[in-house]
């Protein structure tokens, strides 16, 4: 935990609330070996997230966020440190946790309630309790009378929200978010963000979202962790102290509009990092 | 990295190849594979250099080859003004596009004896059938190749007040060689597969048949040497032709 | 098909009938001049019969049982042949299609060997499988394999990659990524395999069928010309081509999107 304790000097006080902490990264380097050499995605990043606890990873574009979803996911394994989900570590995608991509990720050729019950389906769940238990998540989601219809039917801003009820049926101590919401309009998304808010508190679930979003970060979370534009490190923890349970409406006010600032001046210099870099490369490349 | 990811897995594919082989010899050797139905393989490379050495391989390969040109030149000269007369009458290609479309998925080689009773045991059954097997490829491609030239050329072509003509020999043709050329090398593929398949069942011509007189010679290792052969003659045709299609092309 | 809604916005219901009109007049036409060739007596009357004799030959055969059987005959040779050959197809083409490495290594062999001359096989497959239908339906299956191991191997690379990830993040196991996320995402690439490898596989049945058999369709075939029965020959050549295309037409169906029948609910 040396890690993490270097990142808690920079901030004051960790998240309010005593529960133990259910995810645990500890110390994690991922290296990537490309044919111009090892390039280093995430340095030595530590985060320990508490049961019911929303905690957003923010960064700018390249920064390795995507990197770090994919090894909380066991999608991919870390170069050094170790990431643990209820004490067990993490060598592969884990029951405890599910997942929720940020493409598009519906199987098309499965119903709504047939994409739903597709995790239950997999652990052998007989057929009549899945989609059952399917049903209820589906409902949570807000799209009851869509449970026969099939993706292509559907708005993207539902079928990401079939993709969540897929996941949420899954019944997972941590529910990973990769963007899952960068595909739809900025309106839309303060509403789905209104769900995720409402599921989280009837869940009592813990979450981590990767973001760009300042907004959507400032929404849903208790604590933003702010990384750096390559390579990917813990710039600061912010801890957002609006009051749950929360709606869009908070916005609108003082606050918020506090802690966006407040974030944008930190994020500022790490992506202006981001852009100047992709300038070089396409300058490069034009040459 | 990068050399071994271009070479790595060109040495599987043909070690694996070369150990299959290897294993077909020792199991034939041990007495596992029965030696009469497969014979050894060192023994079928033997048979090989017999077979072109002793089996008059260059005349009947001659043969094939001028079949398989004559069915070429054939689906050329009726494929593509076929393609082009479809192009041009739109309605005339609504009717018939999907028919051709459907020739082609047809067994259409099963034809072979309506032209035995025609031309006989000739070569002239042989270069018919591959003519109509390569015809619907050659066809379909060219109007697909015509039909696809992109719209602003053609207002470009008509912002230049081309008559009906130079449009065509300008504009509409040059921009549909590539396709057509793509459409030629099926053609001509489709046509050299049956026109080796029909000599081996009519037993005429020139490289069929060397299988059939191997086989009904009993010569086991000799048969398998002859099958051999005309398969690496048609996969060195195949990529000869695919060479060739890439040279004719212009850049696209 | 979009556009031409558009041009003919003026006389909908016109064009299609005039498409039909020319089918009509093609099929008319190449009918009346087969039937005057025949009549004229420039060619062998063996080889252009007067369509009546081939209408009648047409109804004789589809009145005898023993088409019915030889036509039992090759189906059945067919359908071991697809399903032998291309359910090996199916396993070659996942495990090539699932590896970039075992896929660059031997899809070279399958795509070069693919359009080679199959019949040629058919002395080997006779000392294999016998004089009986084994062979025939090893020639099926040899040649049905490659069109489907390529086009199941396409496919398997063409799902997206984010399915694969859904499945690995909710722990199905590999026999389960199979039948749940690789199958039904490719399923257009493997049943357009599966079309080409049905008319591949009769195809291969049907010469080595004429080649050396004593029974079905191809046999029935080189029978007529033995016996120079033309309009009997045209009867069944006829009927096969209607055959292949009906039974085209209907694997292509099975193609049809899920949600529109979904939707019926």
């Amino acid at each position: 935990m040396s890690g993490n304790q270097a990142n808690l000097k920079l901030q004051p006080e960790p998240a309010a609330g005593t529960a133990p902490a259910i995810l645990s990264v500890d110390d994690v380097v991922k290296r990537f070996e490309t044919p111009d050499g090892p390039v280093v995605a995430v340095d030595h990043m530590s985060l320990d997230v508490r049961q019911g606890e929303f905690v957003s990873v923010i960064g700018p574009s390249g920064c390795g966020k995507s990197t770090l979803f994919n090894l909380i996911g066991g999608l991919l394994s870390p170069t050094e440190g170790r990431i643990s989900i209820a004490g067990e570590e993490v060598r592969g995608p884990h029951p405890s946790i599910g997942m929720v991509f940020q493409e598009e990720s519906t199987f098309p050729w499965r119903s709504v309630e047939e994409n739903v019950a597709f995790s239950l389906e997999v652990q052998g769940v007989g057929k009549a309790e899945r989609l059952e238990r399917a049903r209820h998540f589906i409902a949570m989601v807000g799209l009851r009378g869509f449970e026969r219809r099939y993706p292509t039917e559907l708005s993207g801003g539902m079928r990401q929200r079939v993709a969540m009820a897929r996941t949420l049926a899954f019944e997972p101590k941590l529910l990973l978010m990769d963007e899952p919401f960068a595909a739809l309009d900025e309106q839309t998304r303060l509403l789905l963000g209104d769900k995720v808010l409402q599921i989280q508190q009837e869940l009592n679930q813990t979450v981590v979202l990767i973001t760009h979003n300042i907004t959507e970060a400032v929404q849903l979370s208790d604590r933003i962790l702010i990384m750096t534009y390559r390579p990917g490190r813990t710039k600061r923890f912010v801890e957002i102290k609006l009051p749950r349970p929360r709606t869009s409406e908070i916005v609108g006010s003082d606050a918020f509009g506090h802690y966006v600032a407040e974030i944008w001046n930190d994020l500022r210099e790490e992506a202006s990092k981001g852009m100047h870099d992709q300038e070089t490369m396409a300058e490069r490349r034009r040459r | 990295m990068r050399a071994f990811d271009r070479f790595a897995p060109a040495a599987l594919g043909l070690g694996g190849f070369i150990l299959f082989l290897v294993a077909v010899e020792i199991l034939v050797r041990v007495g596992v594979i029965n030696g009469y139905i497969v014979p050894l393989p060192s023994a079928v490379l033997v048979a090989l250099g017999r077979v072109v050495a002793e089996e008059g391989v260059l005349p009947r390969f001659l043969l094939t080859a001028g079949e398989s040109l004559a069915a070429g030149l054939l689906v050329a000269g009726i494929g593509i003004p076929t393609g082009i007369l479809l192009f041009r009458f739109n309605l005339l290609r609504r009717a018939t596009e999907n028919w051709v479309a459907a020739f082609a998925a047809a067994p259409i080689v099963l034809v072979y004896p309506l032209f035995l009773v025609i031309f006989g045991r000739s070569s002239w059954t042989i270069i018919a059938i591959g003519t109509i097997a390569g015809l619907p490829p050659v066809v379909l491609k060219t109007l697909e190749g015509f039909s696809g030239v992109r719209p602003v050329l053609i207002r470009v072509g008509e912002s230049f007040n081309l008559t009906g003509w130079q449009q065509f020999r300008t504009i509409l043709f040059p921009a549909a060689v590539p396709t057509i050329f793509a459409g030629l090398r099926l053609g001509l593929i489709f046509a050299m597969i049956n026109v080796v398949g029909v000599e081996f069942l009519i037993n005429f011509g020139g490289l069929g048949p060397l299988i059939n007189e191997l086989s009904e010679r009993y010569d086991m290792p000799g048969t398998y040497a002859a099958i051999c052969f005309v398969v690496l003659v048609s996969v060195l045709f195949f990529l000869a032709v695919e060479r060739v299609e890439r040279w004719l092309r212009p850049a696209s | 098909m979009a556009t031409t809604g558009v041009v003919t916005g003026a006389a909908p219901g016109w064009r299609p009938d005039a498409v039909t009109l020319v089918r009509a007049a093609i099929i008319a036409a190449v009918l009346i001049l087969w039937q005057l060739l025949a009549i004229s007596g420039l060619l062998y009357q063996d080889v252009v019969p007067p369509l009546q004799a081939i209408a009648v030959a047409l109804i004789r055969l589809l009145g005898s049982g023993d088409f019915y059987a030889n036509l039992w005959a090759s189906l059945y040779e067919t359908a071991v042949a697809l399903v032998v050959g291309g359910g090996a197809a199916l396993f070659v083409g996942i495990v090539l299609g699932g590896s970039r490495f075992l896929g660059r290594a031997f899809e070279p062999y399958l795509y070069y060997l693919g359009p080679t001359p199959k019949i040629i096989f058919f002395p080997i497959m006779i000392m294999w499988f016998g004089v009986g239908p084994g062979s025939k339906m090893a020639m099926g299956a040899l040649s049905c394999f490659f069109p489907v191991a390529l086009s199941v191997a396409v496919g398997m690379r063409a799902i997206p990659p984010i399915l694969i990830r859904v499945g690995q993040s909710f722990r199905a196991s590999q026999a389960q990524m199979v039948t749940k996320v690789y199958l039904p995402a490719m399923r257009e690439p493997v049943v357009n395999g599966f079309r080409l490898g049905f008319g591949i596989a009769l195809i291969g049945v049907l010469l080595a069928e004429t080649k050396l058999s004593n029974q079905g369709l191809g046999f029935l075939v080189i029978q007529n010309y033995q016996r120079f029965d033309m309009p009997a020959m045209y009867a069944l050549i006829i009927v096969i081509f209607a055959l292949s295309m009906l039974a085209n037409a209907g694997i292509s169906r099975l193609t049809a999107p899920r949600s529109r029948r979904g939707g019926a609910h």
